[in-house]
């Protein structure tokens, strides 16, 4: 038993009987679980796997306390009436928003940020990390980290653009279809069932296959492919608003169809498809990340996160984490879109789960 | 009966012309290449002589519509024509992959399917708590991370690191099924864990919804067991979404598994398709779209059909 082992059950212990003492019922289940499960996994696994829940309570720890400060700070600077939704936010949506501001920074930053060229050959292939290069080189010798940054806004900036290009025609289609109803309606909805019934990165593939991986062609292909999402649910939510009164009045009045959808319609339906959107995005990323990786995405040397795991996949058979580090990225943003999406759609639906 | 089996002969209906419009797709998507099919495969350098050869060996000369009639009617029989690239006959080349990806989508299926059903129910009947959090937070997880990069780090754990599971899925014909079952393993769980995250939320949602609904407080405040609102309440209604979600979930299995397969280096359809399109082999890519397009028509199909027989509200339309 080394000092290590006897301190991590002395701090869970006296945890868990302090947290008992001031009944605090949820911290304290919490804890002695936490206690349970070491004495299991350290009879497993010995020390070296009490240190790894040790590292991994610690970045919980440390991801919990970033989302609670940056809320905090959200809070400050917003104006009154956002900052008393933010106050309603879970930690979860909190750390979700602090990723993506993150992100955003990488993004926009990116060559300040990256020490060398996404395309920059600076040593030799799979070079280990040293001072210059924190995170190594990778089958090109080109920089990992820098890699990385620029992946941020490559892979991000893709994705985003293919949202917003699946969300305007959706939203257009959607909003015209409820507003006119009568053959556009029917028409767009077949040609929405038609390309539901294939699946996404099947129908993808397909597309590029015959107009071939260019970055033109990727956007709209996913775009299309994921517009009928956003035309289904912006049909729905502007089919309620249709047939309110003050629509009939501003019909009376004379207001055309394009003045129903911009003023009378769309700020009424705007909260769930902001929801929307995010979940959108997430589809879409993770869509192009999944073509990229398949090496028809994003083609070389761009940087781009979904490239780089296959290109890097041989180190994982040497037992090296790297090759997963952009992946983790792609996977960390849409968990936090996800998450904040989660509080959004909570919150649009009014509690109603039981 | 007459009023349920008009119901499932309209769906099945309906299935069959999906099916049917999707396959013009498919087809006709080809025809959009500028040039054709022959110009695209030899490429600008290619003499008028070479193109108009390979033009009248594909049967280019002839009309659109009628390529396509044959090429239906061929897809029915199970023949969709020769490759481009190899020579060698489509239905060759997929014949002994697809029963491959059958087996690793079932063998995912079969794990993922109780493990996630069972989950569901606990977490839904635990909501609200810590436990329901946690595995909020972890299925949220599981579902946002890409397949390869689950796929990879269970490479990374359990194959490299402490070699319990082989990293890479090749097959041979003589393995005994136990070897068989090892080999996959890891591709199996790697569509397990995003399958079952995706059905546990769903599973979880359905029955919370289920529990909120009057009949069931009602039968809590006459004093009914809680076990026993759950199986003789709760449960029968219960069973027309979970068998959607499970139907709704294998479809998804479907994406999943081109990933994968790249991943492990499985030899499936999947992995044709993806080299297919790489290669421009478009006899190949139609056939594994074909495939894959029609397993997912005929599930969702399938979760429609089992939502009508065992939902009566659904038989009787207002």
């Amino acid at each position: 038993m080394s000092t290590f082992v006897i301190g991590y059950y002395a701090l869970l212990i006296g945890a868990s009987c302090l947290a008992a003492y001031f009944n605090k019922r949820n911290i304290f289940i919490l804890v002695f679980s936490l206690t349970m499960i070491s004495f299991i996994t350290g009879i497993i696994g010995g020390a070296p796997a009490l240190r790894f829940i040790t590292t991994a309570a610690g970045m919980l720890a440390l991801a919990a306390g970033t989302s609670y400060a940056f809320r905090e700070f959200l809070i400050i600077i917003t104006p009154e009436g956002v900052s008393k939704e933010l106050r309603t936010a879970p930690l979860t949506a909190a750390f979700g928003m602090f990723v993506i501001f993150t992100y955003a920074l990488a993004g926009v930053f990116a060559p300040v940020i990256a020490p060398f060229g996404e395309a920059e050959v600076i040593s030799s292939a799979f070079a280990p990390p040293d001072e210059t290069m924190l995170l190594g080189a990778d089958q090109l010798g080109r920089d990992m980290f820098s890699r990385i940054i620029y992946g941020a806004r490559n892979s991000v900036g893709l994705a985003l653009l293919a949202t917003m290009l699946a969300f305007i025609m959706g939203a257009l289609a959607g909003l015209l279809a409820a507003t006119k109803g009568g053959w556009f309606d029917q028409f767009a909805g077949r040609l929405a069932d038609v390309i539901m019934s294939v699946p996404s990165l099947i129908f993808a593939l397909l597309m590029l296959s015959i107009f071939g991986t260019n970055l033109a062609v990727i956007v709209i292909v996913v775009a299309v492919i994921y517009s009928p999402r956003v035309f289904r649910l912006t049909r729905a939510v502007a089919g309620n608003v249709v047939v309110m009164d003050y629509i009939e009045a501003a019909k009376l009045r004379g207001e055309g169809t394009w003045y129903l959808i911009r003023r009378e319609i769309l700020p009424n339906s705007t909260a769930p498809l902001i929801a929307e959107f995010g979940l959108e995005f997430c589809f879409v990323f993770l869509l192009i990340a999944g073509l990229s990786f398949l090496g028809l995405g994003i083609q070389p040397p761009t940087a781009d996160w979904g490239s780089m795991v296959r290109e890097n996949a041989t180190l994982i058979s040497f037992g090296e984490m790297t090759p997963l580090i952009p992946a983790a990225a792609i996977a960390l943003l849409t968990v936090a879109v996800n998450f904040v999406v989660d509080w959004m759609l909570f919150r649009s639906s009014g509690l109603k789960e039981v | 009966m007459g009023d349920i089996l008009q119901l499932v002969l309209k769906r099945l209906g309906l299935g069959a012309i999906t099916l049917l419009v999707v396959s013009i797709l498919i087809f006709f998507a080809v025809e959009l290449l500028p040039g054709d099919i022959a110009q695209a495969v030899l490429g600008q350098g290619a003499t008028p002589e070479t193109v108009a050869a390979l033009r009248e060996k594909l049967g280019l000369d002839q009309p659109a519509v009628i390529r396509y009639f044959h090429w239906l009617a061929g897809a029915l029989t199970g023949d969709f024509g020769v490759s481009l690239v190899s020579g060698e006959r489509v239905s060759a080349a997929i014949s002994d992959r697809f029963v491959n990806t059958l087996f690793l989508a079932t063998y995912a299926a079969v794990i993922a399917v109780p493990v996630s059903i069972v989950l569901g129910v606990i977490v839904a009947l635990l909501r609200n708590t810590l436990f329901d959090r946690v595995a909020n937070v972890l299925t949220l997880t599981s579902i946002s991370s890409p397949e390869f990069f689950l796929g990879y780090i269970l490479i990374l754990y359990l194959a490299v690191k402490s070699n319990y599971f082989p990293a890479i899925a090749s097959l041979s014909a003589d393995m005994s099924f136990g070897d068989l079952l090892h080999r996959t393993f890891l591709p199996a769980l790697t569509l397990v864990l995003v399958v079952t995250a995706h059905m546990m939320r769903m599973t979880r949602a359905a029955i919370i919804n289920l529990l909120a609904s009057p009949y069931i407080e009602m039968a809590r405040l006459k004093g009914v067991p809680p076990w026993k609102v759950i199986v003789k309440h709760a449960l029968p209604n219960a069973w027309a979404p979970i068998i959607n979600v499970v139907a709704l979930n294998l479809a998804y299995l479907i994406t999943g598994v081109v990933l994968v397969e790249v991943v492990f280096v499985y030899p499936g359809v999947g992995q044709l398709l993806v080299d297919a399109v790489a290669k421009r082999d478009f006899p190949i890519v139609q056939a594994c779209c074909l495939i894959f397009a029609a397993t997912f028509i005929l599930l969702n199909l399938a979760a429609d059909v089992g939502a009508i027989l065992t939902n009566p509200r659904l038989r009787h339309p207002k």
